[in-house]
């Protein structure tokens, strides 16, 4: 497993050039407490949310780290199931703007760092946390199309 | 009607059975009538899918419809076929794997039970194309098939009760299990799916009694993992101590794939199982330099003991994805007046090929689909002559207009049936070419090893796929129907010298076996990727069985075919672009009849 670790922390640290901060080493990471997640998009019992910190990408926007972010996807083979930039294979398509386990950064963070039933594996153990923000990065900078839910075959 | 010598056979027959006229068995043994039954995947241990059953024929089969049909509840792609022993009619679904038993007797076909196993939800991420299931075999009063996260089970085919449930396979090496067993006397053999995981591929057998491993052999890696041992491996073309491993650069065999998620057939004079591996690990083939054996090959073994008997390979250093998983079908042709005991292959590389089971040599190959990534196959050496212009790898950058494309000349889901009465093998074929873009792939356990990008185009003539008639002593096709769509289905034909296909838009079709022309069609309610069968039901009348249900592969649900999940939007793939409009998903079994 070493070399899985070192490949990503040269990886990550050669586009983030942010290798200095602890919180960027893999192995670091990885011993961190859980994450918080307010499920915002999720039905509340009683309406009332789990109580829970609120989880903010610390990259949110950053098109250097969404490039980085890219690389990863390739690198740790998130193409091979979710398709070049996301757009779909046995894993769903990512840019599509539709989620299954909600798409704002905190849960597309949770999806990849636990993982999902179905197949999605958990990277958080692989990648720590700041790489799966990365990841998260690059997801949301994926440009959407507008959802237009009729496809039509007839002549206009 | 007959227009070669057939043996009449005489049966002993209770009230119920009707004579079996011009029942003709290929692959039975010599004197062994058509029962009527449907009893492993391809009908037979030769994998001929030729039922002696003449009651639907080319003079009444415009009359063919519907009679029975039955929602699965699953809506990923139905490959493989239903078994019939008996009265009852065995179903096995894509994940979650339900194995369904129907009885035939009774009106409506209620069930007799259901098995429903907790299969792990894990496995749908580590099948790389589809939660599919290929079929079960009946042997001994059991059902044996394989479950998605890596087990095989027996089930009583009486009562449905669990007789053993054994793990075979490890998920978070990246092995899932979508390929039909095949028992021979108390072996059940069985191998694994993932070629796009960079599994190290396997052989096993099974203890038929208890599920127990009685062997495994790798599919390459060093003679003693393959069970290859000296004066037993005799390949006709390239052997060599640990060819397996030393034709692989550095250790890259360990992660080389060569999967098995197709069909195994059986040579019981010869005593050899004959099965075809898949494609060699990453898709960048510049990290795994030399033949990259055996990949894309078939092997020939031993059930009992597992040997090695002999080995060809289709595709040396495989640079497309061809795997050679697509059946093997044993048939005696007489090629320049000698009778041969014969193998014959359809490959995903776009050449049939046909072979002397006994030894491996190559007699025939010949390409049954548009090829240009080898002009030909070289029958003195065994290997293709292969065009630079057409190898890739992550130095060549994108390689273009590669014929045919990585989903195959055929998809070796689609396996092909062989009439002794015609002479012809049929088979389902795509017509598609690709771009080959490779990128560095990393091995990271219970992930893709894959690392390429490969658009399809359609091939030359505009469409997409083709139903044809293979000679495989002359190398050529007898008639083709040409199909709009890539055309995945299985084939059958039956000694009514009626053949049988379905089409990704969603029709089954029923074929003048000798000139291909249509006899009848029906609109099934989903894209067809599963197998025909022909059985003999409890009222003495012939009927056909196939699943609708479409799926099998992620690129034949481009353009929004995908219907079960609302937050997965696919957009039209450029070679397909209207599949949508013909077919959505869902499983659905069939039953046809006169």
């Amino acid at each position: 497993m070493s070399w899985h670790r070192s490949l990503l922390t040269a990886l990550t640290c050669a586009a983030l050039a942010a290798c200095a901060r602890p919180a960027a080493s893999p192995a670091a990471a990885a011993n961190a407490p859980p994450p918080a997640i307010a499920y915002e998009a999720h039905l509340a019992a009683g309406g009332i949310p789990p109580a829970g910190g609120v989880l903010g990408n610390p990259h949110a926007g950053d098109a250097a780290v969404a490039k980085a972010g890219a690389q990863l996807f390739t690198a740790m083979n998130c193409d091979g199931c979710h398709g070049a930039a996301g757009s779909g294979w046995v894993g769903p398509n990512l840019g599509d703007g539709r989620w299954r386990y909600g798409g704002a950064d905190a849960e597309v963070f949770s999806s990849i760092y636990y993982g999902r039933p179905k197949g999605m594996p958990a990277f958080g153990g692989v990648l720590g946390v700041d790489g799966v923000w990365t990841l998260v990065t690059y997801i949301r900078s994926l440009p959407v199309p507008s959802d237009v839910p009729t496809e039509s075959w007839e002549q206009p | 009607m007959l227009r070669q010598p057939f043996i009449f056979i005489l049966l002993s027959c209770s009230a119920a059975c009707i004579p079996a006229g011009a029942a003709d068995a290929a692959g039975a043994p010599p004197g062994v009538a058509e029962d009527g039954q449907w009893t492993m995947p391809a009908k037979n241990y030769a994998a001929t899918r030729y039922s002696g059953l003449a009651q639907i024929n080319a003079q009444n089969a415009r009359s063919l419809h519907p009679l029975w049909t039955f929602s699965t509840g699953v809506l990923t792609g139905h490959e493989g076929q239903p078994l019939v022993v008996g009265e009852t009619m065995y179903v096995v679904t894509p994940w979650p794997n339900v194995l369904y038993a129907f009885d035939l007797r009774k009106e409506g076909h209620p069930l007799r039970w259901k098995y429903r196993p907790d299969v792990s939800s894990n496995a749908l991420g580590v099948a790389c194309c589809d939660a599919v299931n290929r079929g079960a075999f009946y042997v001994d009063g059991r059902i044996v098939y394989n479950l998605l996260d890596g087990h095989t089970v027996a089930i009583d085919a009486h009562s449905g009760r669990e007789l053993w449930k054994a793990t075979i396979a490890d998920l978070g090496s990246g092995e899932t299990v979508t390929m039909a067993p095949l028992v021979v006397g108390d072996r059940v053999i069985v191998g694994a799916s993932g070629g796009e995981f960079g599994i190290y591929g396997w052989l096993k057998a099974l203890e038929l009694k208890t599920g127990q491993i009685v062997w495994t052999g790798h599919n390459l890696g060093p003679d003693a993992d393959m069970l290859a041992r000296p004066g037993t491996f005799k390949p006709p073309y390239d052997g060599g101590v640990d060819v397996g491993a030393k034709s692989w650069a550095g250790d890259s065999w360990k992660t080389g794939g060569a999967p098995v998620w197709g069909w195994i057939s059986y040579d019981p004079e010869l005593d050899l199982i004959y099965y075809g591996t898949g494609n060699a690990a990453p898709y960048d083939p510049e990290v795994r330099g030399g033949d990259n054996k055996w990949s894309a090959s078939v092997l020939a073994r031993r059930p009992g003991t597992g040997e090695l008997v002999w080995a060809y390979q289709f595709t040396p250093h495989d640079n497309w994805d061809y795997d050679a998983t697509g059946a093997m079908v044993l048939v005696d042709l007489t090629i320049g007046g000698k009778p041969v005991k014969a193998l014959v292959h359809f490959d995903k590389n776009g050449f049939a090929y046909t072979l002397e089971r006994a030894t491996g040599k190559l007699l025939v190959a010949a390409p049954f689909a548009p090829v240009n990534w080898a002009s030909s196959v070289n029958l003195a050496s065994g290997r293709p002559v292969i065009d630079p212009a057409k190898q890739t790898g992550v130095s060549k950058g994108k390689v273009t207009g590669v014929c045919p494309s990585l989903e195959g000349a055929v998809s070796p889901a689609s396996p092909p049936a062989y009439s002794p009465r015609t002479h012809l093998f049929y088979t389902s074929t795509n017509n598609l070419c690709m771009d080959y873009a490779t990128a560095h792939a990393s091995h990271l356990r219970a992930t893709p090893y894959v690392g390429v990008d490969s658009p399809y185009h359609p091939g030359p003539g505009g469409n997409l796929g083709a139903f044809i008639a293979w000679d495989a002593v002359s190398g050529r096709k007898a008639w083709e129907d040409k199909e709009s769509y890539p055309s995945w289905s299985g084939a059958l034909v039956t000694a009514g010298d009626v053949a049988f296909y379905g089409t990704l838009d969603g029709w089954f079709k029923a074929v003048d076996a000798r000139s291909g022309r249509i006899l009848s069609k029906f609109k099934v309610g989903s894209g067809v990727v599963g197998n025909p069968i022909a059985y003999r039901g409890p009222d003495g009348k012939e009927y056909v069985a196939i699943y609708a249900g479409i799926g099998g592969d992620w690129a034949l649900l481009a353009g929004d075919t995908r219907s079960d999940d609302p937050t997965d939007v696919r957009a039209p793939a450029d070679y397909m672009k209207d599949i949508a409009r013909h077919t959505s998903q869902g499983g659905i079994v069939w039953i046809f009849g006169l």
